[in-house]
């Protein structure tokens, strides 16, 4: 993997978010409002979920109770910007071949390189969040709507993976105003994804998880010492107990939606998880 | 030479290896490569200078404040506004992210179309000019008015408030006809309600900002109902307060997922359910008895009735929910400081029934809750455009005091097609402006057929929507992002506010502002008429219009009335100054019976109901692309919409998860598939609105059923509005 | 008509026969190619993969020749390292059907990737912790030893022998070949075993990783996948062996050099399948357990993964072959024996199909669900193209190519002149004395 320096006046940021499934009433415009950021591709029939770029998926929970006492609850997924047990070990970027995905030390944030990608799809089989996804057909635009592509983000070209880039180039944009105006560090409003800034719920806070003036570090509580597990009892990460050191966190005051975050066997008594399974 | 066998094998290998050693492969290895990521069938954006401009969204009702980003001349993408009065909180919801793929669809209209036939005699579009198409309109209206036939024109507008809708119903009044229609939705039957209560004339504000108990009555207030950015905020407000959300509909919707209580009533029960609420009120002394004995008129009579008829006993029978939560659900709502209940089931885009909302008016008057915070407000209609009376000449006049096709009362569209089904003669020529009536009116296949027969239909849409396909002259409209344009904000809004729609981009295609196209129809038809419109175009209509106004609107992107000084009074504005908690016409409307929905429940013994959902738009506008594409899988698949109903309901049927199955409801039969959700009440068929487009591209087009093609309108016995809810239905194997 | 290509003192059938053999085969290719320009013009939509399965049918097919192909570094490391010299009886064929193995299993992988074109960014951009990439290097490197071994197979038809320069390039490739087949097996170990890391690190897949060694970068699959294919690699060599035998109706092999690579098999496989026992037993009481998982929970007895996959893969497909391999008597039992390799095979196949398929079929997150996918007709034809190009190389090559050096003795042909056949014998004999 390629070492990224760190920046020498600032400590490393980390890059989160903290999404309240509380508050999360299943909209969707976070993943319409990623697609319209992104240049994401549609095609006519969107149906086979399998097939269908969405960077961010609002999956649906239920808690499998019949009527009336059916509860639901809503859980969008974008990347999880996996750091793993090592800071960069995500289950993709260590195992892309052609290092087209990264993870970048100076912000947490895992890269993809649409051009370097070949379309292994290895780090689709690697990663257990389904955030990844392919380009099995050539981007195709309506005639006349590829007017509305944004010049930030390159279309994609078929064979090639992607996924949610915690909208890098607004990091990029962000970072070097900032450097103009004197390499003064970014705030936390002139750094902010499409999907938090666009949800009408205000269920997703998106920032610094170093930064303790940002709020999703006040939020979150993450413990550094401990891969960086949160200190709200209303919050958990996905499938944490696979060691994927996740930068998403959810909240909820719901047990049965905080355990449907993970695996439990069925003589686990819940929210007491084994410790994170170790590996090289 | 003679190349022997031997010196040949040299000399091939010798090439190979000579060959593989040359920079020649190598950078053609690198060249095809360096192809690949540049492939020239993948667009690649032009970058430029990146500007942003502020306006107002005008896809729904909400209004939101939005900034659209642009690279040189192209919009690309649109963002919520911060800080604005239109919309508070920020952020935008996935129809409005969607606009610029509407703004640069390619099934928008290009310019001008007249219909002609060709040589088959079959219908097809021919562009014409503006000027040849204003004509042709002038002409059509011209014959009809010296024919003294100008009460047969008609114009069927999205919403009549603002100055675009209202130069069109200044032209059919100037012209001579009494035929102006707007699109029902649940405001004219809150407005109804509003009116024989209070004596207003305008709509109701909902201040769910400050509300602490909220009782909706099957309202999706997290799926797009009135404003719907501000009800989100709200309801995660009123949650994060610790405040209680009661959601009363048999589905589990995206807002009864989040309530705190969620009252799966038989539908169609909501108003009983109200009225056994009231019964616990009054019953207990628990309501608002400075407000009740100050501030109101008939309650003694409304006391009886509910005490009569309404015990929480009966109401369980009658409602399905049992009589102690009825009883503690009033006891809480009752309880709590600022307590408000809602009236309007799904987005609102139905009137709905009389009773539940007088109901339901009732329930906030109990507790006192009217025009103070966090309760319902009555919002006087907008007063700022006061243009003077147009001038009628004597065609005008005697048209404009004609009968109404739809016979007397309240304005009703659906009346309106039915009586033009039943007597073609009766209306020769109708304009429809920012409205897909032949998709989005209950009953739809009816309303289609009796458009069929107007002679000339023209449609101002920008879209080749359902109606549009049918009209004979189609004078597109711009689009909002292309257009000036007043939106007064109503929807719940409990302050005047009017957003300003102002052009992001240049226009698209060949459109015209609809403002200026019914000035120019006005021009042409001289007279009187063109006498009414003295404005220049509509951009100088607008700024004179709203005139002191102007400047500051067009700076901070919306214009906000200060807001009335708060009096100790409430403000009624009926002949006692009262409330009117019972009087005759509402006893009727209380005491009425209620429109059972359609068919015969041996034949059909299921019933069905179309759900509202935020990703859906079922209005005029046609759901974008990009919203398909995050529709769930169990509502399409492929090209096949889905039914929902619960699993005990699917295993009486034999049906399961994924199935093809035949729905049939009195109005037609459609194959559909079964989505089996623990989430609805069993015996219920619930299907989503906003489906089963025929006009519109690949990305819309047959995609899913419109409920509206199976589910018919029933008469509200008091409104004469719609207030069907449903319909009974079958569903058997495919 | 092609009697001056065949090699001397052995029967071959007529060339019409021949051709029309090829041209059945060839069908089939031209079909599988069909399939391939498709893919490649088309792009992978081609295919029923989709997000959740990345990896399907062709990368369990590739996976799967690969560890059938092991055959070749195998018996090369016995008879070259190891100096097991009766294999050298049977080698050639180990070494073409590793070939036909290998050059199917970088066809795949180029019909596989989305972006083909841009296939060498593995090596140029190479990510160094990636198994794929130490896979790919592996892959190639083994592949040019194949060649390697392969070509002077190739100079020794009968035509190509008589010309000097190829036929001292012959004899002097042969007496180095010690050195590429200790390399080969070298290389060997480490691609079998990345192809097996790659499933193994998936730290996110549950299903499929495995804790590794002392901490090392390489997981117990890495082992494992290197002894599978050491040891059913061997049944597959001896399994296409029989198969040629039955189909040209010639012994072409001698049995003491089939007993004992079948020997050396058996004990391989039972040994390899007491570890894969101890791996699944630690994975179902350690691995899973620790990720939230019982570990029946992978095993739901849906439309294709169940219980049995795990009796069929471990007992049937293992330790009965093993076993039966093992044992003298059931060993040199014809049938008893072809049976054997034939479990073997299934067994190797199924573990490697369990590896991708099932890997890719499991849910991770609690709210998603299985998902069984059924390949297209694309896939299909281009898994099947490696096996339509391998039937070809065989033919082609045992019809004019010394592969059996026990051929000519063991069906002498009426008529011919033994001195001569002896002096055109191949050069088997230069390579024992290096040995
Ligand atoms: N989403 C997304 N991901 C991308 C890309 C994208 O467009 N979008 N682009 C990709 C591409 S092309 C690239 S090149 C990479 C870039 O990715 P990185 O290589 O991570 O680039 P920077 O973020 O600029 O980080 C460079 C670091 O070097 C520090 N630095 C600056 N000057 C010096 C110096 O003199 N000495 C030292 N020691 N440090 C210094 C900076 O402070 C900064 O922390 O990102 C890739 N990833
Ligand atoms: N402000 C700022 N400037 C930078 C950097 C930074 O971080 N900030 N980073 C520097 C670095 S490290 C790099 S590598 C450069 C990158 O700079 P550029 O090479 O300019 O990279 P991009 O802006 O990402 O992409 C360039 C254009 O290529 C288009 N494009 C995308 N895919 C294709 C394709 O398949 N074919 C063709 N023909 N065009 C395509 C995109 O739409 C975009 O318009 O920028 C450097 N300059
Ligand atoms: S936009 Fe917000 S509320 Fe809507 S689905 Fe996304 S996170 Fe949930
Ligand atoms: S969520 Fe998936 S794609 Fe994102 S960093 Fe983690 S493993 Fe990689
Ligand atoms: S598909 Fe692309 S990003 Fe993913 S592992 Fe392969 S080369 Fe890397
Ligand atoms: S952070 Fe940006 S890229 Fe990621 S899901 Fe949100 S909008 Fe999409
Ligand atoms: S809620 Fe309505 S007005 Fe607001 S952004 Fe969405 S569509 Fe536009
Ligand atoms: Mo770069």
């Amino acid at each position: 993997m390629k070492q990224t320096q760190i920046h020498n006046e600032q400590p490393p940021r980390r890059y989160g978010m903290a999404i309240d499934v509380d508050k999360c009433t299943g909209c969707g415009s976070c993943m319409v409002a990623c697609f319209s950021e992104n240049n994401v591709p549609f095609k006519q029939d969107e149906t086979d979920k399998l097939l269908s770029i969405t960077w961010m998926r609002v999956y649906q929970l239920t808690n499998g109770k019949t009527f009336p006492h059916t509860e639901v609850a809503y859980l969008p997924r974008p990347c999880q910007h996996c750091a793993g047990q090592h800071e960069g070990h995500s289950p993709c970027v260590s195992v892309c071949p052609a290092t087209a995905t990264d993870y970048s030390a100076d912000t947490g944030i895992v890269s993809q390189i649409y051009t370097r990608c070949f379309g292994c799809r290895y780090c689709m089989g690697a990663c257990p969040y389904h955030a990844r996804y392919f380009n099995w057909w050539d981007p195709v635009w309506p005639d006349g709507m590829e007017k509305y592509l944004s010049p930030n983000v390159s279309p994609r070209m078929r064979g090639v993976v992607e996924k949610c880039s915690f909208c890098f180039h607004r990091y990029q944009m962000a970072r070097d105003k900032a450097y103009t105006e004197g390499g003064r560090k970014v705030q936390e409003a002139e750094y902010q994804t499409a999907c938090a800034q666009a949800c009408p719920a205000g269920a997703i806070v998106f920032g610094d998880l170093n930064d303790p003036s940002h709020a999703v570090n006040q939020i979150v509580k993450p413990d550094a010492h401990n891969h960086y597990k949160s200190g709200n009892p209303r919050a958990f990460r996905l499938l944490e107990r696979l060691g994927t050191n996740t930068k998403v966190y959810y909240l909820s005051s719901r047990e049965w939606v905080r355990r449907s975050g993970d695996n439990y066997r069925a003589d686990e008594q819940p929210g007491m998880p084994g410790a994170a399974a170790q590996h090289g | 030479m003679k190349l022997s066998r031997r010196c040949f094998l040299s000399f091939s290998i010798g090439g190979a290896v000579g060959t593989a050693l040359s920079p020649l492969p190598w950078k053609l290895t690198d060249d095809l490569s360096i192809w690949s990521q540049n492939w020239p069938w993948t667009p690649v954006p032009p970058d430029g200078e990146s500007t942003y401009v502020d306006s107002t969204c005008m896809l729904c009702p909400g209004h939101c404040g939005i900034r659209v980003r642009k690279i040189d001349q192209r919009a690309v993408k649109i963002e919520g506004q911060e800080n604005t009065v239109l919309n508070p909180g920020g952020g935008v919801c996935l129809l409005g992210l969607s606009g610029l793929q509407l703004l640069y669809s390619p099934t928008r209209v290009k310019g001008p179309l007249r219909k002609i036939k060709d040589d088959k005699g079959l219908p097809k579009w021919e562009s014409i000019s503006w000027s040849l198409a204003i004509e042709e309109v002038a002409k059509q209206l011209m014959d009809l008015r010296a024919q003294g036939r100008s009460h047969t024109v008609a114009s069927l507008v999205g919403q009549e408030d603002g100055t675009v809708p209202q130069l069109l119903k200044r032209l059919i009044k100037a012209y001579g006809s009494p035929h102006f229609y707007h699109m029902p939705s649940v405001e004219d039957t809150q407005g109804a309600v509003l009116s024989l209560s209070q004596g207003i004339d305008g709509f109701v504000g909902l201040d769910v900002e400050n509300a602490d108990y909220i009782l909706s009555f099957g309202s999706a207030l997290l799926d797009g109902f009135g404003s719907p950015l501000r009800m989100m905020r709200a309801i995660n407000r009123l949650k994060e307060q610790k405040g209680t959300l009661v959601q009363i509909e048999p589905r589990l919707s995206n807002t009864a997922a989040k309530a705190d209580l969620w009252l799966a009533a038989k539908p169609g029960t909501e108003a009983d359910l109200a009225l056994g609420m009231a019964h616990v009120l009054i019953n207990q002394r628990r309501f608002n008895e400075d407000f009740i004995y100050n501030h109101t008129e008939g309650f003694e009579l409304f006391a009886v009735m509910v005490r009569n008829s309404y015990t929480p006993e009966a109401v369980a029978v009658t409602t399905g929910i049992d009589a102690a939560t009825i009883t503690q659900t009033a006891l809480a709502f009752a309880a709590a400081k600022r307590p408000l209940a809602i009236f309007g089931h799904g987005k609102g885009q139905a009137p709905g029934s009389m009773r539940e909302a007088a109901a339901v008016n009732a329930l906030n008057a109990l507790v006192g809750n009217i025009n103070r915070p966090g309760g319902l407000h009555a919002m006087p209609a907008y007063d700022y455009i006061d243009w003077p009376a147009p001038f009628l000449d004597g065609i005008a006049y005697a048209g404009f005091n004609a009968k109404r096709v739809d016979g007397s009362g309240t304005p009703s569209v659906h009346r309106f097609f039915e009586a033009v089904d039943a007597a073609p003669e009766k209306l020769q020529l109708l304009m429809i402006a920012e409205a897909n009536p032949s998709y989005s009116l209950t009953g739809c296949g009816k309303i289609k057929q009796a458009i069929k027969k107007i002679p000339f239909v023209v449609s101002f849409s920008s879209f080749m929507d359902e109606t549009a396909m049918q009209a004979d002259l189609i004078l597109p409209n711009h689009l909002y992002l292309e257009r000036w344009e007043d939106i007064p904000m109503r929807a719940g809004a409990v302050r005047q506010t009017v957003g300003l729609c102002r052009p992001v981009v240049a226009p698209q295609q060949n459109t015209q502002h609809l403002g200026d196209t019914v000035i120019q129809i006005a021009k042409a038809l001289k007279g009187t008429v063109a006498q009414s419109f003295p404005w220049d175009n509509y951009y100088a209509c607008l700024k004179q219009t709203m005139g002191n106004q102007w400047q500051d609107m067009n700076a901070k992107g919306a214009w906000e009335k200060e807001p009335a000084v708060v009096s100790p009074e409430p403000g009624f504005k009926t002949e006692s100054g009262k409330l009117v908690m019972m009087n005759e016409p509402l006893k009727k409307i209380l005491g009425a019976i209620v429109p059972a929905p359609e068919g015969d429940e041996k034949k059909f013994p299921l019933q069905l109901v179309a759900y509202d959902s935020i990703r859906l738009s079922s209005g005029y506008i046609g759901n974008p692309p990009f919203m398909n594409k995050v529709l769930p899988d169990t509502v399409l698949k492929g090209n096949e919409g889905f039914v929902e109903l619960n699993p005990e309901t699917a295993g009486k049927l034999g049906l399961a998860e994924g199935q093809s199955a035949i729905l049939t409801t009195p109005h037609g039969q459609v194959k559909v598939r079964v989505h089996l959700n623990h989430g609805i009440m069993p015996g219920l068929l619930a299907m989503a609105r906003g489906l089963g487009h025929t006009a519109y591209d690949g990305y819309l087009s047959g995609k899913g059923v419109n409920t509206n093609e199976l589910i018919g309108p029933v008469e509200d016995p008091a409104s004469g509005l719609d207030a069907a809810w449903g319909i009974q239905a079958i569903l058997a194997k495919a | 008509m092609d009697s001056a290509l065949i090699p001397e003192g052995v029967k071959r059938c007529a060339l019409w026969k021949f051709l029309l053999g090829l041209a059945v085969v060839g069908g089939v290719l031209v079909w599988g190619i069909i399939a391939m320009l498709l893919c490649w013009i088309k792009g992978l939509n081609q295919t029923n993969m989709n997000d959740y399965y990345g990896f399907a049918l062709w990368i369990w097919a590739d996976l799967a020749v690969i560890a059938l192909g092991g055959g070749a570094f195998f018996s090369g490391l016995l008879k070259y390292v190891f100096g097991k010299d009766d294999l050298k009886n049977i080698i050639n064929y180990a070494v073409l059907i590793g070939f036909i193995c290998y050059s199917s299993a970088l066809l795949i992988l180029a019909i596989d990737v989305g972006q083909p074109l841009r296939s060498w960014f593995i090596f140029w951009h190479a990510n160094v912790h990636s198994m794929l990439t130490e896979v790919a290097f592996c892959l190639s490197c083994y592949f040019a030893v194949l060649t390697i071994e392969y070509i002077p197979l190739i100079l020794e038809n009968r035509q190509i022998d008589k010309v000097p320069f190829f036929h001292n390039l012959g004899h002097n490739m042969h007496s180095t070949m010690a050195i590429f087949a200790a390399t080969g097996a070298f290389l060997s170990f480490f691609h079998q075993g990345s192809l097996g890391g790659v499933a193994g690190v998936l730290f996110g897949r549950p299903f499929a990783y495995r804790e590794s060694i002392l901490n090392t970068i390489w997981p117990y699959t890495f082992f494992l996948f290197t002894w599978s294919a050491a040891a059913y690699g061997p049944s597959f060599t001896l399994f296409i062996t029989w198969l040629t035998e039955k189909i040209t109706r010639k012994k072409l092999v001698k049995n003491n050099t089939i007993y004992l690579l079948a020997k050396i098999s058996g004990w391989m496989i039972l040994t390899y399948i007491i570890a894969k026992s101890a791996d699944t037993l630690y994975w179902v009481y350690q691995t899973a357990p620790a990720k939230g998982f019982n570990w029946d929970f992978f095993f739901q007895n849906n439309a294709l993964y169940g219980k049995w996959i795990l009796f069929v893969e471990i007992i049937v497909c293992g330790f009965v072959p093993g076993l039966l391999l093992v044992f003298k008597s059931s060993r040199e039992n014809s049938f008893l024996r072809v049976a054997a390799t034939f479990l073997g095979i299934i067994g190797v196949s199924l573990n490697r199909w369990v590896m991708v398929l099932q890997t890719m079929a499991a849910p991770v997150m609690p709210f998603d669900t299985w998902q069984l996918y059924i390949p297209s007709w694309q896939e299909v034809a281009t898994t099947i193209l490696p096996v339509a190009y391998g039937v070809i190389l065989i033919m082609i090559s045992y019809r004019y190519l010394p592969i059996f050096p026990q051929e000519r003795e063991l069906n002498p042909v009426e008529g011919a002149d033994p001195d001569h056949a002896h002096a055109a014998a191949p050069h088997i004999g230069h390579e024992a004395t290096v040995a």
